[in-house]
């Protein structure tokens, strides 16, 4: 991705190391407003550019922006604008889960009642009202994580920074976790950007990744760009004799194959080629179900991503 | 989903300045160590020597009421032994046994408020200095040591240092909790004597006259909570146990107390080996001054059980030449510094530099661990 003005957050060839070790070399990248997902392997320098981001590192070069203000020098306008879920647990043992909730506006500078107030509303946005007078430390996990959730957006933040948000959270909650993500970023306007190892995750709700690995950028852009094949193929599901589908669009010039026992795969056609593809179906007896685009799995693309930095003499994306 | 959940709704409210973070965590610091059962029963226990302090305030001023003092002071310039009358009795025969030349008071009222207001520092002084300064340690040692190792081992650094909050104000916010909690044990039970002595004394101008002593009770109380609060919290970042943490801080207060006890024991033994050498450590000529010949003559030490307070109260003139080397004795001269009873350089010095260099060491050690998980 381009640097621009317009993105949230923009890092410019930031480089960061630990004594000899160099966990981000050279790294640019643009937030875009939206969804974004950062994945990489373990070790990759994710936790460091989050860090980064809030201005607790120190970096050895480059620069990061956060809505125009550099972190480093500005760090309390950046983090008013910042709620951040880390990855590991943090609470304060003692508190109940409302208490931590608004200990967390207070300290993002909302004054006693209204952080009281805002405190009961997200902790009930976040699904987690029912257990608010329990201390935070006799919490489920998955429940220790809402609470998290809700603590870091309590101060209304114009970026929410989550690393592994939906660890500990069952296929429900997670669900539902990435469905307030969602809201955030779609009905609220929020950018909000996601460190996860879950790639269906990020396929599910991200409009833009990023894949970090070695320290380096391995791959950015928009999850559609990146998951569209080298040629475009058009997928087709039903139920009927697919093979016999399949033998009509070879003949009729589309070098159609079976997929998998519920769809084949055939080069997309122009609009005429599309009609002749539902008369062949016709013809053959099948029942169409579907009739899309298809797309690489976004795993197929991190790991051929993953495969090319850990080749010899590879150079940064 | 509760039937009153508003979704999620923008927030477009006023936020409060820089600072407010101190008072929050000041606040939540406080209420969370109140929670601990020994912790109220530390601060309940630490209010009753009080008492006893109070029982002399009233016997001083109940003596003035009924015309005593004169006679007191008869007695304590015949070298009579007040301490029949416990610590009151051991201020009296000091305070009552100096005054002559040219300080004497030349009537009456000017020697009782001359009086009072010494031995209200007096006693004041002791109150701060022994007792309290002993059970500040107990007590900052049950609170001081978890403060910062929570946050460590619990990861709350995160919910600090993700929000706009400075390491200035994480540190000041954790430093007054312990300041309240040790006001709690010098500073209010001082001014509630203070308080006390005006209210049983004869006339309400009495507080007029001793203005200063309150403030003095409070600047004292500064004294022990700055250095003692940041040693505390320099400890409790070093480590994510709370446990060791807190072994350290009574280790550091025990060892440097029986350092200090041998290194004097061992000078007391040399002086009595070389009468010379007394004079050069104390130029009163006696490692007790007038407070023995108010006691019963120079041959003759107090006694054991009035010494401690005889040192508290700053009733012995000698100077302690290795109060520099542990805590409680050099915030004790320093007290005796903020209520005008030690004034010689020589005295002052070590400690004061002591303590600072402590302080400083102990801000260096603050600033580099509070957010050290965070650059990590």
């Amino acid at each position: 991705m381009q640097a621009s003005d317009a993105a949230p957050v923009v890092v410019d060839g930031v480089v960061k190391q630990y004594g000899r070790r160099t966990v981000l070399d050279r790294v640019s990248l643009d937030v875009p407003p939206g969804i974004t997902g950062l994945v990489g392997p373990n070790g990759a320098g994710k936790s460091t550019l989050v860090r980064a981001m809030l201005g607790l590192v120190r970096l050895a070069a480059g620069s990061v922006r956060v809505f125009g203000l550099d972190p480093v020098t500005s760090p309390r306008q950046v983090r008013q604008l910042v709620g951040v879920v880390p990855e590991d647990e943090c609470t304060v043992p003692g508190l109940a889960a409302v208490e931590m909730v608004r200990y967390a506006a207070r300290l993002s500078g909302l004054p006693s009642v209204e952080a009281l107030r805002r405190a009961h509303e997200v902790l009930d946005w976040c699904d987690a009202g029912q257990e608010r007078y329990r201390p935070v430390e006799t919490l489920s996990v998955g429940m220790r994580q809402k609470v998290a959730f809700a603590a870091a957006i309590v101060h209304d933040p114009q970026l929410v920074i989550l690393d592994e948000p939906t660890n500990g959270l069952d296929p429900i909650e997670r669900r539902a976790m990435l469905g307030r993500l969602q809201t955030l970023a779609r009905r609220h306007g929020k950018t909000v950007f996601v460190s996860t190892h879950v790639l269906p995750d990020v396929e599910a709700i991200c409009d833009h990744v990023i894949v970090l690995a070695g320290g380096r950028v391995r791959l950015a852009g928009s999850i559609e760009s990146l998951t569209r094949p080298a040629a475009a193929e058009t997928r087709l599901e039903g139920t009927g004799p697919l093979d016999d589908l399949a033998e009509r669009l070879r003949r009729a010039g589309l070098a159609a194959r079976v997929a998998d026992p519920r769809g084949i795969v055939f080069p997309t056609p122009d609009a005429a080629g599309i009609a002749a593809v539902w008369g062949a179906a016709t013809a053959a007896g099948v029942a169409v179900s579907s009739l899309a685009g298809t797309h690489r799995p976004l795993e197929e693309v991190f790991m051929q991503a993953i495969a090319t930095s850990q080749e010899p003499g590879h150079a940064a994306a | 989903m509760p039937l009153h959940d508003v979704g999620y709704r923008g927030w477009t409210g006023r936020r409060r300045g820089p600072g407010q973070a101190i008072g929050v965590i000041m606040t939540t610091g406080i209420r969370l160590a109140w929670t601990s059962r020994w912790l109220r029963r530390a601060l309940l226990f630490a209010w009753s020597p009080a008492l006893f302090f109070a029982a002399s305030f009233f016997a001083f001023e109940q003596a003035i009421d009924e015309g005593r003092l004169s006679s007191m002071r008869d007695g304590a310039r015949m070298g009579r032994n007040l301490d029949g009358v416990g610590m009151l009795g051991t201020v009296l025969a000091d305070t009552l046994g100096r005054q002559s030349g040219a300080d004497a008071p030349k009537t009456e009222e000017e020697e009782i408020a001359q009086t009072r207001r010494l031995v209200w520092s007096r006693l004041l002084l002791a109150f701060v200095r022994a007792p309290q300064a002993v059970l500040l340690a107990v007590v900052v040692g049950l609170i001081a040591p978890a403060l910062i190792s929570r946050d460590l081992r619990a990861k709350a650094w995160l919910i600090y240092f993700t929000r706009p909050v400075s390491r200035l104000e994480y540190i000041l916010g954790k430093g007054l909790v312990l300041a309240v909690i040790i006001a709690g044990i010098t500073m209010l039970p001082g001014l509630a004597l203070w308080l006390m002595g005006v209210l049983v004394s004869p006339s309400v101008w009495v507080a007029v006259a001793t203005w200063d002593l309150p403030l003095k009770v409070i600047a004292s109380s500064i004294v022990l909570m700055v250095p003692t609060a940041l040693l505390a919290l320099a400890y409790s970042s070093l480590t994510a146990e709370s446990r060791i943490a807190s072994f350290a801080w009574f280790a550091t207060w025990a060892a440097c107390w029986i350092a200090h006890s041998s290194l004097t024991t061992a000078d007391m033994m040399a002086v009595a080996n070389d009468p010379a050498a007394r004079v050069d450590r104390d130029p009163s000529g006696s490692l007790w001054g007038d407070f023995d010949a108010a006691l019963g003559g120079a041959d003759r030490p107090p006694p054991r059980k009035v010494r401690w307070f005889a040192k508290a109260a700053g009733l012995d003139p000698a100077i302690d030449p290795w109060a520099w080397i542990s805590p409680y004795h050099s915030l004790g001269v320093m007290q005796g510094w903020v209520f005008g009873i030690e004034r010689r350089p020589q005295a002052i010095l070590p400690p004061l530099v002591a303590l600072v260099t402590l302080s400083v060491i102990s801000i260096v050690i603050l600033w580099r661990r509070v957010d050290a998980p965070a650059r990590a």
